[in-house]
């Protein structure tokens, strides 16, 4: 588990450093008496298990957007150029909309008007079947399904993609189905060390193509998440023909999806144009309305903003993929009377939480009187309020299935400033008054802010809090370490699709403990191990979902390795001549499937 | 008296020991005859000046309000580390900016409050104000010191102390102040804090005087060095030399009081110059950090949400501008009141 936990981690960071930088300052408001903001009831549609879906819902074409037009070209502002194209490369929540765009692959989401997901076949026919309680699935290929330069997507090259997976030169993409498949950790890049490109293939016993429209994956134990991580960018198809040239392949893809790539300059734009190969009626979530997106990059979230608000020329046909409104912009856009009705928001999958070091910190009444100090609400009004953030009661997102609305046993939403007295009690009875607490933080303006009222809550409680700053590109590195000598420190971790078993294992486990891991509070709870291992063997998803739950309670009311401050939001910004907007709940964006440009 | 420099066009007479001098130029005004010393002549020259005056009262009371700033809080019934916003979850908007216009300013909060953590400006802008000038004042009296003593010695020793004491200020004059405080702190709190605690506020305090201190001095002394060199080759400092006074009485008695007019009018020059540079590096993130007050750090987060609550920086920066415009006001004063030829 240490590879992915250290990907897991970039990924996480690159995301958080995105969403730092777009938290910083505040943002600010009329007063206009009633708040906008999401609640967690608008994120209902994404606490649910995702159903798997039948072969009809899996068949093109998607169902028409109301009132869509055809033509036009989209303008993009994006901050950060994409360091990767290849799809196997791809890990970061920022590369999600462009992949939609021009990847597909086994299996995809599509989305109804109140933003419920169903799981759906995209290349296959359906979203997999599944045979001998979980270990073997079978996927069979539409027909009419190509490359953008016509050639059949054949079963050869679904096992190409998963297969290439396993050479040295991918590092970065995501490591699930490798490792269910050919073992843990890093070990699966044993099974075939230079990835297909010597002719060497996994064993018909482990990933098998009968015919050229059939995949079968052969597990050892029950995997009843394949399908969701099939739906991945990072598992889109890749052609098993000269075209796959390896490294190079990151800067010149074979692109599958409604939008070919025209042209990229790398640091500058990209340009995406209409891609003829692809048959919209094999394709159930995707639309080929726009004809085509230019793509420019370095804009800043100040800049996009502003040229978003303005509404001139071509910005009324432009959007970003994943700029946020600039948190000190946000009182400007919410009061200025067009831009405020141009907005779309959502949640974001990143649960921040102060964990606990429980190397250092043993006793759990101590553990529980941080819990209780914590001033949540402090911090989120430092995140720009309730269009940035909300106050978290327990450890799993509102975007994850098994979420509990109102589930807070530490009373953070109904005293969201801290319960000092509390802490103060139960730390007089850990007979620990006055101990010293190091607290690390990132030592960025928003963070230094924070730091300023969180040490004030413990403070408050009876702690003698140190602060110490860290170094904030190199704060995950460091939180890390095993023997990080802090006691209490803020991260964030967001889910790779809407289950828990993408959120308590990589963080709560306490096997995978290590220089790098994802596991920040040290938890070493052989229950919670067991449990994991236990509820992984659960065939249905349903019930799967309720052990997680269960466990999710466990960890939190019994172990208690961190305490959780808040859910990250999102806000987004786009021009006038945008039809088809709104929020997609797999890629935490706005929706690239259903843009249109208005005449 | 007149500055050195300024004598070099024909004045015939030696300033010699200063009073006598002056008493001579002086007689005959205001037909009685009254002995001043030079530094009663610059006190009436000074009080003339009205400007100077008002500049002077202003210094001083930002000096005094800084000093005073625990009393006046206290008074005033706040103190810079209170999150008010938090205890009173009115006071902020769902923006976390003051719910109340104009940056919240009330009767209860006479400046506003912070946006964000709802502390109240007043009192952090007078500590702000006391950490700042706190730091500045202990910089300036040592670069004054330090300058005076290195200057005066090079450019009366001369030869090969003059040549190596240039060659240091060379060097240390290459430095950037600021890229090496960056790289100067991290190092400080290594060497001085144990990898548990907190960095004390004075560890930094001290750190920030010792850089701003050792990067500092070089420009007064170079330019005393050069003062002393064209004063030790005039006629009273020979017959000093000659009448057998010890280096360390002419440097003290015959040097230092030809050289005080510069001294003064730079040190005012350097406090505000060192002022805005602790401001600066507060501004940075590297100097004084939260929750200490500090006068630069107010005015990063004012930069940060002008968009939004403008008032923040008002106080703050229009307290700056007086501060800095008043000194270098007084600076010119005092100069002209020295030395009434200069800049006429």
């Amino acid at each position: 588990m240490n590879t992915l936990s250290t990907r897991r981690t970039r990924a996480v960071i690159v995301a958080l450093a995105a969403g730092s930088l777009a938290l910083t300052g505040c943002s600010g408001g009329s007063r206009s008496g009633k708040d906008d903001a999401q609640t967690d009831k608008d994120a209902a549609s994404q606490s649910k298990v995702v159903p798997l879906g039948t072969a009809a819902q899996s068949n093109g074409p998607a169902a028409a957007v109301a009132g869509a037009q055809n033509g036009g070209t989209i303008t993009v502002y994006q901050r950060d150029s994409y360091n990767h194209l290849d799809p196997a490369q791809m890990y970061v929540s920022d590369v999600g909309d462009l992949a939609k765009l021009i990847f597909r692959g086994l299996t995809t989401y599509t989305q109804d008007d109140k933003g419920n997901k169903t799981l759906v076949g995209d290349l296959a026919t359906d979203a997999g079947k599944m045979s001998d309680g979980g270990k073997t699935w079978t996927y069979t290929l539409k027909d009419g399904i190509k490359f953008e330069d016509g050639t059949p997507i054949t079963s050869k090259d679904i096992r190409h993609s998963i297969e290439r997976m396993y050479a040295p030169f991918i590092t970065e993409g995501p490591t699930y189905i490798q490792q269910w498949l050919s073992g843990d950790g890093t070990t699966y890049r044993k099974a075939l060390p230079d990835g297909p490109y010597k002719g060497d293939h996994l064993p018909k016993s482990v990933l098998d193509t009968p015919d050229d429209k059939t995949v079968v994956f052969h597990f050892k134990v029950p995997q009843t998440q394949l399908p969701y991580a099939l739906a991945m960018a990072g598992y889109s198809a890749v052609p098993d023909s000269a075209k796959d040239t390896k490294d190079s392949y990151d800067v010149a893809p074979v692109t599958s999806g409604p939008y070919k790539i025209a042209s990229f300059k790398s640091g500058k734009s990209m340009a995406l144009v209409k891609n003829p190969s692809w048959d919209p009626k094999t394709d159930p979530a995707r639309h080929q309305y726009v004809d085509g997106y230019n793509i420019s990059f370095n804009h800043q979230f100040s800049d996009s903003t502003k040229r978003l608000m303005a509404d001139k020329g071509e910005d009324q046909t432009a959007i970003s993929f994943t700029n946020a409104v600039e948190p000190t912009l946000t009182k400007q856009v919410l009061s200025d009377p067009s831009a405020s009705k141009r907005l779309v928001q959502g949640y974001q999958p990143y649960v921040w939480q102060l964990n606990m070091n429980m190397d250092r910190i043993k006793d759990k009444r101590i553990r529980d009187a941080i819990t209780y100090a914590m001033p949540s609400q402090q911090v989120v009004r430092i995140e720009g309020g309730s269009y940035g953030g909300e106050v978290a009661g327990g450890l799993l997102s509102p975007t994850v299935a098994g979420y509990e609305k109102g589930y807070d046993p530490y009373g953070k939403l109904k005293k969201p400033n801290g319960d000092p007295e509390k802490a103060k009690q139960l730390l007089k009875e850990a007979g620990k008054v006055g101990m010293k607490l190091v607290y690390a933080y990132a030592n960025t303006e928003i963070r230094q802010k924070e730091s300023v009222a969180i040490a004030d809550g413990l403070t408050k409680a009876g702690f003698d809090v140190q602060k110490k700053e860290v170094d904030s590109s190199s704060w995950y590195q460091q939180m890390g370490k095993v023997d990080n000598g802090f006691d209490v420190y803020l991260t964030g971790w967001g889910q790779d699709w809407p289950d828990a078993s993408t959120v308590i294992p990589p963080s709560y486990d306490g096997r995978i403990i290590a220089d790098g891991a994802s596991n920040y509070s040290h938890v070493r709870d052989p229950k919670i191990s067991q449990e994991i291992d236990r509820i992984r063997q659960i065939p249905d998803v349903q019930k799967q979902t309720a052990e997680w739950q269960k466990l999710h309670h466990y960890i939190v009311e019994q172990v208690n390795p961190a305490a959780p401050v808040f859910f990250v939001k999102s806000l987004q910004l786009y021009g006038s001549k945008i039809g088809g907007i709104r929020y997609n709940t797999d890629t935490n964006y706005l929706d690239v499937n259903t843009l249109f440009v208005k005449k | 008296m007149t500055s050195p420099s300024q004598t070099a066009a024909g004045k015939p007479d030696t300033p010699g020991l200063a009073s006598k001098g002056l008493k001579k130029e002086k007689k005959g005004k205001g037909g009685e005859l009254v002995g001043r010393s030079p530094g009663q002549l610059m006190w009436a020259r000074f009080k003339r000046d009205r400007s100077g005056m008002i500049c002077a009262i202003i210094v001083l009371a930002f000096f005094v309000i800084a000093a005073l700033a625990p009393v006046i809080a206290s008074l005033y019934g706040k103190n810079p580390y209170t999150l008010y916003g938090s205890d009173n979850p009115n006071l902020l908007d769902e923006f976390s900016y003051p719910a109340a216009p104009n940056g919240g300013i009330s009767g209860d909060f006479w400046f506003g409050i912070e946006p964000g953590l709802g502390r109240d400006l007043f009192t952090n802008l007078l500590y702000g104000m006391r950490t700042s000038l706190g730091i500045s004042l202990a910089v300036t009296i040592l670069v004054v010191i330090t300058g005076t003593i290195i200057g005066i010695t090079a450019g009366y020793l001369g030869g090969k102390t003059d040549y190596w004491v240039g060659r240091l200020i060379d060097f240390l004059l290459a430095f950037p102040s600021q890229l090496t405080f960056v790289a100067f702190m991290p190092a400080v709190i290594a060497v001085f804090v144990a990898p548990g605690d907190e960095t004390p506020t004075y560890i930094r305090v001290i750190a920030l005087i010792l850089v701003q201190w050792a990067l500092g001095w070089m420009g007064l002394a170079r330019l005393l060095r050069g003062q002393v060199m064209s004063l030790r080759e005039r006629d009273f400092v020979e017959a000093a030399r000659i009448t057998g006074a010890s280096p360390w009485r002419i440097i003290t008695k015959e040097l230092l009081p030809n050289v005080v007019t510069p001294i003064l009018v730079q040190s005012t020059y350097m406090l505000p110059l060192f002022v805005t540079a602790e401001a600066g590096l507060s501004f940075m993130g590297v100097g004084i950090v939260d929750p200490t007050p500090d006068w630069g750090r107010l005015f990063k987060t004012a930069g940060q949400i002008y968009e939004n609550d403008p008032t923040f920086l008002l106080f703050p920066g229009a307290a700056m501008v007086i501060f800095v415009l008043c000194f270098n006001l007084l600076g010119d004063s005092v100069r002209d009141a020295f030395d009434p030829k200069s800049g006429r």
